[in-house]
């Protein structure tokens, strides 16, 4: 069964043997190197006992069933006669051969019967004069059985070896990238997307899945069995072999022709089924927009189109295999046809004996098969590797936040706790052309609240993104108690630091792993007091599972307010120096809000913390205000320094404060 | 539920087309059954040297001209059934999609699109197989199998007998195997959604992965969920690694027992060699349709619960539909009114809108403010009856818009949502939206008064730019402008704007204020906004919360009231005199 996923980048198809990707996917594959020489040895084996069963039969009927000919040429119409032969009869068998004396010819201690004559015997009679046959048809149909049970018995553990194997590979190498990923700054991601990179961690990676199992094992079974077919048949009739072998180019040339049309049918069946889903997905969310602007008709037509020249496709890719299939077919007929004629006439000439003409057949339509699938192969091998070119694209970005720049290890001042952090003359840019932070120099001390606030789009964000390492600053820097922060390692810092984020991000899973995310056990008091300090208390009592409720798509079933709680409980649970906090711009209702002020206060309380402020209430009571524009800080002090001032944040203040 | 009538005209309608591929496909399975004839007389006549070239050549002959003949019946069968269910499975696909068009928005918002999507592609998909393929295993299933039964009764019947024996098992074992594959297939299916969920949240949340240090462990996480995804591919391997060398041992034993029993009757010459060499051809045809016997029931039965569900869709009643004794209605002479409206979602669930009253001559122009989800979005849907009004009613010229035929209300509104849609067409399309017969100057018109204009003319390919799936290639200040031009372009009496100026720069946003300020007294606006100077020229404005309406009136009035119209506005005004700096 072929495991489709559905899945499939149309835009560049690699190159199917292409040796650089072959070379970087190999040390992925050497831990398994014991395991994949199992698998192949047994594919070996699989393959030697397929080959075998014909020659089996071939056997039995040319040694049991239907005696070797005797040839002579005596003065009867027909040039040959088949002749069985019985050597040093014994005395059973002497008696029955003198019962019958008209119809065998003896010769000192053998005697012949023509096979026609045969008939002529009673059914005991010939019973009692092939006996040494039946014993050794009965010792060939053993074989046969053995054989074909450990065929059974290799196939399935070679199947499962392989599997795993693949497994192992494609799980090894999916563990590799989604680490690598997780690893690159911050930039990368808002640079690609991530529905983009979640199909190179799954389905590009999966496209490896048949590379692994499939191809390979067809490499090693097919290609074996294809040799060995050949040499067999070479060696039971050499002239037999290369006469039937003629139409074998036709049959390559026809897979290879058929394959590429298949694949075109294939490439625009899919692309019409994309365009499909597509169409269909885009009717459903736009639907408001088709019943308002009473485009129903016209989007059913033009969807009833492009379903038209999907079916126009489909017909034409049925086309493709009704013809292929059937040509294949024919191919294969011709090949039996050339040898019952040919192999026939040898045999007549006495030069091939009927068990092999038996076996050639079989042979022949062993043949066949592997020959067929070579182009599904082909494809299968070219779609992986345009799905390793994409995949070690990703593998070759170095594209990270460099660790600590004296990577001298030990060196390493180790952060254990922040007294505090100086930013000097800090700019920064997303992109070179816009600088969205402007000469940002700043203090802040152990224990205090900073508070930001301004606009949207004055930089806000971007100043803590600074702040906690997702990015760097072009110029100017970033010092924690007189170090530069690019000299701490990164998981040092932000062992420290907690950041919540407006929109609270929560996994799926239960609450208590999103509160301790990842922290070994807390006991059971400081769980409670956190539970109590972040206002979560009545919000898990509330909840049947309580700390062990599931949640679903990143907690969709609470609200935006309650999730904010509990993000506050995982900052808790961490107890960090500094917290950075980016307030929601809206609550729901007031009474989460509430309780969310309150969780921020404790959470607040003798640590260092800067908050991005929406609304200024909460500001109020910060240590420091910084009101940012443009990427600049324009007012800097406390709230009653700054109303004093009356400038920007005093008139803001005054607009809120009347209501 | 039964289902089947979906399918049945196109049955009855490629009638003649089944009958030719079924008649096709029991031709070839006629034929195949000849090759093995032939080659017992080979073997037999060979055997005993009673043949010449010739005569082998004369066979050899016959053999190519079945092979021929083979072929182009199997075309034949292949082009009609594969063929007809791939036209079924066309017919399926439209009058789905059809449906859909006309279910009312509160079914979308129960139900997911990715939910629907499955039914478009998977369900469909087993319908066709079921069709298609089940057509075809059905009939080579009885064709095939029962001939080749009979020809190898006709060879000898004893031997027959016992060359069945293995068949049931290859019969039952691909009926419970295949059932059992499926299943675990799914599961396959179902741990690769988990793994690509997982990944797809770890990337979604990678600043907080970084900020709080949880690499490792994340890491950990999704090893755990791969591992369980290798688990249930080894499981579903487990059991295809079982079944597909069960049916090759099974068809094997049946080939022992040839050479053994067959064997032996050809040694005592109950059989001919050339009886003893057909046997086992006819063994070989025989496998395929024992397995399509376990096969087939299946991929009925899958398909005969994919057509339900398809079904349950198509059998779906919309919401929202005509009323028995709807008017037409093709203008607007006075007045619109809403009485006493109120909305909620269903029954037992918080009202969204609650007792509106709202009048409007037409050519007025209504301002709606309020902070998020007080119900302003709720209150434009319920004009064209993208959902119905819980209580109280709206009034067109003095007729309730429920008693008014869907097709001319709708055609009375053009409304721009607050998430502008655009479809993966060019702007044109996205503009145009089915206005076909629209000359350039008005589409230019169109996009001027939505001052997208100047940025359409920076594009290489103009309005042709294609804007890809829901507009990506456009920023949202765009895509905004699209879907403003698009509004603006079907000239209708009523138009409603959900908030838009929010995504466009205030220059950007002052040019279309300017346009809506110039419809005024020409047709009614309804404009939702957060930036205040886009509604303060309105003839009137409200003020919602949580579903109320707080305050009322004009500009001027509101602002005496200094309420949260007022104390917005300033605080807005401050803004926009910092931005100036």
């Amino acid at each position: 069964m072929r495991t489709d996923f559905g899945y499939f980048e149309e835009k560049q198809l690699g190159k199917p043997y292409d040796m650089k990707m072959l070379k970087k996917l190999y040390p992925f594959t050497r831990p398994y190197r014991r395991l994949f020489s199992g698998s192949i040895m047994l594919v070996v084996l699989i393959a030697l006992l397929d080959l075998s069963l014909p020659y089996v039969t071939k056997i039995a009927i040319d040694q049991y069933i239907v005696p070797q000919s005797a040839l002579h040429k005596p003065d009867s119409a027909r040039s040959e006669i088949r002749y069985l032969n019985i050597d040093a009869p014994d005395r059973k068998t002497r008696k029955i051969i003198n019962r019958y004396p008209d119809i065998f010819q003896i010769k000192g201690s053998k005697a012949t019967i023509e096979l026609n004559n045969l008939s002529k015997l009673s059914k005991e009679d010939l019973t009692e004069l092939r006996k040494k046959d039946f014993t050794g048809l009965s010792i060939l149909a053993g074989v046969f059985l053995c054989i074909i049970v450990f065929s059974f018995v290799f196939n399935f553990l070679q199947v499962m070896l392989m599997e795993y194997t693949g497994q192992m590979i494609m799980h090894d190498l999916r563990m590799r990238l989604f680490k690598h990923i997780q690893r690159l700054s911050v930039s990368f991601f808002t640079k690609n997307s991530v529905g983009r990179l979640v199909t190179r961690t799954t389905n590009d990676i999966q496209n490896m899945h048949d590379l692994f199992t499939s191809v390979i094992s067809f490499i090693f079974k097919d290609l074996f069995l294809l040799t060995g077919i050949t040499l067999a048949l070479l060696w039971m009739n050499w002239k037999l072999a290369l006469v039937s072998f003629t139409v074998l180019p036709f049959v390559v040339f026809a897979s290879m022709y058929f394959s590429a049309k298949a694949r075109d049918a294939f490439r625009i069946l899919r692309i019409k089924i994309a365009e499909i889903n597509t169409r269909f997905a885009e009717t459903i969310q736009g639907i408001k927009i088709l019943q308002i602007f009473l485009h129903e008709r016209e989007n059913y037509l033009s969807f009833k189109k492009l379903n038209h020249q999907h079916y126009m496709a489909s017909m034409q890719q049925i086309h493709v295999f009704a013809v292929f299939m059937p040509v294949i077919e024919l191919l294969g007929s011709i090949a039996l046809a050339v040898v019952i004629y040919y192999g026939g006439s040898n045999m007549l000439e006495g030069k091939i004996s009927l068990g092999s003409l038996v076996a050639f057949i079989s042979y022949l339509k062993m043949f066949f098969r592997p020959i067929r699938d070579i182009a599904e192969k082909y494809n299968i091998m070219q779609n992986a590797m345009a799905s390793a070119e994409r995949i070690f694209l990703i593998l070759d970005n170095q594209e990270r936040i460099p660790q600590a720049v004296n990577d001298s290890g030990d060196k390493t001042p180790v952060l254990t706790k922040i007294k505090n952090m100086v930013l000097e003359n800090v700019s920064f840019g997303y992109t070179e052309d816009k600088t969205v932070l402007k000469n940002i120099s700043l203090e802040i001390r152990a224990g205090e609240t900073i508070a930001i606030v301004g606009r949207t789009g004055s930089g806000k964000t971007s100043l803590i993104n600074l702040m906690i390492r997702f990015y760097d600053p072009d110029s100017g820097r970033i010092t924690i108690n007189g170090t530069s922060l690019k000299n701490f390692k990164l998981s040092s810092l932000r062992s420290r630091t907690a950041m919540i984020m407006q929109d609270p991000f929560l996994f799926s899973g239960t609450i208590l792993d999103n509160i301790l995310q990842g922290q070994a056990n807390i006991p059971k008091q400081s769980m409670d007091s956190i539970l109590e300090l972040s206002n979560c208390k009545k919000l898990i009592e509330k909840l049947p599972d309580g700390l062990n409720t599931v949640l679903y798509e990143g907690g969709t079933s609470l609200s935006s307010g309650e999730r904010q709680l509990i993000s506050m409980a995982r900052a808790f649970a961490r107890d960090p120096d500094l917290i950075i906090l980016d307030e929601a711009t809206s609550y729901v209702d007031s009474e989460t809000e509430e309780k969310v002020r309150q969780a921020l206060y404790s959470l607040i309380k003798n640590r260092t913390s800067i908050i991005v402020a929406h609304r200024l209430s909460t500001v109020r009571h910060a240590d420091r205000i910084i009101v940012l524009n443009k990427g600049k800080i324009i007012e800097t002090g406390t709230h009653d320094q700054l109303m004093k001032k009356k400038d920007f944040y005093f008139r803001l203040n005054q607009l809120q404060s009347s209501s | 539920m039964n289902s089947i009538y979906l399918i049945k005209p196109y049955l009855v309608k490629n009638r003649y087309m089944i009958l030719a591929g079924l008649l096709c496909l029991i031709v070839v399975d006629m034929l195949q059954l000849f090759i093995p004839r032939i080659i017992k007389r080979v073997i037999d006549d060979l055997t005993l040297f009673q043949i010449n070239r010739q005569q082998l050549l004369s066979y050899a002959l016959y053999i190519v001209g079945i092979a021929v003949m083979i072929g182009i019946f199997r075309y034949g069968w292949r082009r009609c059934l594969i063929g007809m269910s791939r036209k079924v499975e066309q017919g399926l696909r439209n009058s789905l999609l059809d449906h859909i068009q006309t279910l009312s928005a509160s079914y979308f918002d129960k139900v997911k699109t990715g939910e629907l999507m499955a039914h478009a592609t998977n369900d469909i998909q087993h319908v066709r197989m079921a069709i298609g393929m089940g057509m075809v295993a059905l009939t080579d299933a009885i064709v095939l199998g029962s001939a080749s039964a009979c020809f190898m009764f006709y060879i000898n019947k004893l031997l027959t007998l016992y060359v069945l024996i293995p068949m049931p098992v290859i019969v039952f074992g691909t009926r419970f195997f295949s059932k059992k594959m499926h299943h675990l297939y799914q599961e396959v299916q179902g741990s690769f959604a988990d793994l690509t969920e997982a990944v797809r949240e770890r990337f979604a949340g990678i600043r907080i992965i970084k900020a709080y240090n949880l690499e490792k462990q994340e890491a950990y996480k999704i090893n755990t969920i791969s591992k369980n995804y290798i688990n249930k591919n080894l499981r579903l391997v487990k059991t295809t690694g079982l079944f597909f060398p069960m049916l090759v041992f099974f068809s094997n034993i049946s080939l022992a027992i040839v050479l053994f029993l067959g064997g032996r009757k050809t040694i005592t010459l109950a059989i001919t060699p050339g009886d003893f060499v057909a046997f086992i051809s006819y063994l070989g045809l025989l496998t395929w349709p024992m397995m399509a016997m376990g096969w087939v029931i299946n991929l009925i039965q899958r398909g005969r619960a994919s057509l339900d569900r398809i079904n349950k869709i198509l059998s779906m009643k919309p919401d929202i539909d005509d009323a028995i004794d709807a008017k037409s209605i093709k203008q607007i002479k006075n007045s619109i009114v809403f009485e006493n409206v109120s909305f909620s979602h269903a029954n037992n669930t918080p009202l969204i809108l609650n007792n509106i009253n709202i009048k409007l001559k037409q050519g007025d122009i209504l301002g709606i403010i309020g902070p998020q989800g007080s119900g302003k979005t709720t209150l434009l849907n319920l004009m064209p009856r993208l959902f119905d009004v819980s209580s109280g009613r709206i009034l067109i010229d003095g007729i309730n818009i429920s008693h008014i035929l869907l097709r001319d209300l709708r055609a009375l509104v053009s409304f721009m949502p607050q998430e502008p849609f655009l479809f993966a067409g060019s702007i044109k399309e996205n503009i145009l939206l089915g206005a076909t017969e629209t000359k350039e100057s008005q589409l230019i018109s169109a996009a001027e008064k939505a001052a997208l204009y100047d940025t359409v003319r920076l594009f290489p390919k103009g309005f042709d730019t294609i804007v890809g799936e829901k507009g990506v290639i456009l920023s949202g200040g765009q895509k905004q402008r699209v879907s403003l031009a698009r509004t603006l372009m079907h000239d209708r009496p009523i138009m409603m704007l959900d908030d838009p100026v929010s995504q466009v720069d205030m220059e950007t946003g002052n040019l279309i204020i300017k346009t809506v300020k110039a419809m005024a007294g020409r047709k009614t606006v309804i404009i939702v906004s957060h930036r205040l100077s886009a509604v303060r020229f309105a003839d009137l404005i409200i003020s919602l919360d949580s579903g109320r309406i707080v305050e009322s009136g004009t500009h001027e009035q509101l602002m005496k009231n200094n309420r949260y119209y007022a104390k917005t506005f300033r605080l807005q005004e401050i803004e926009e005199e910092l931005n100036a700096n």
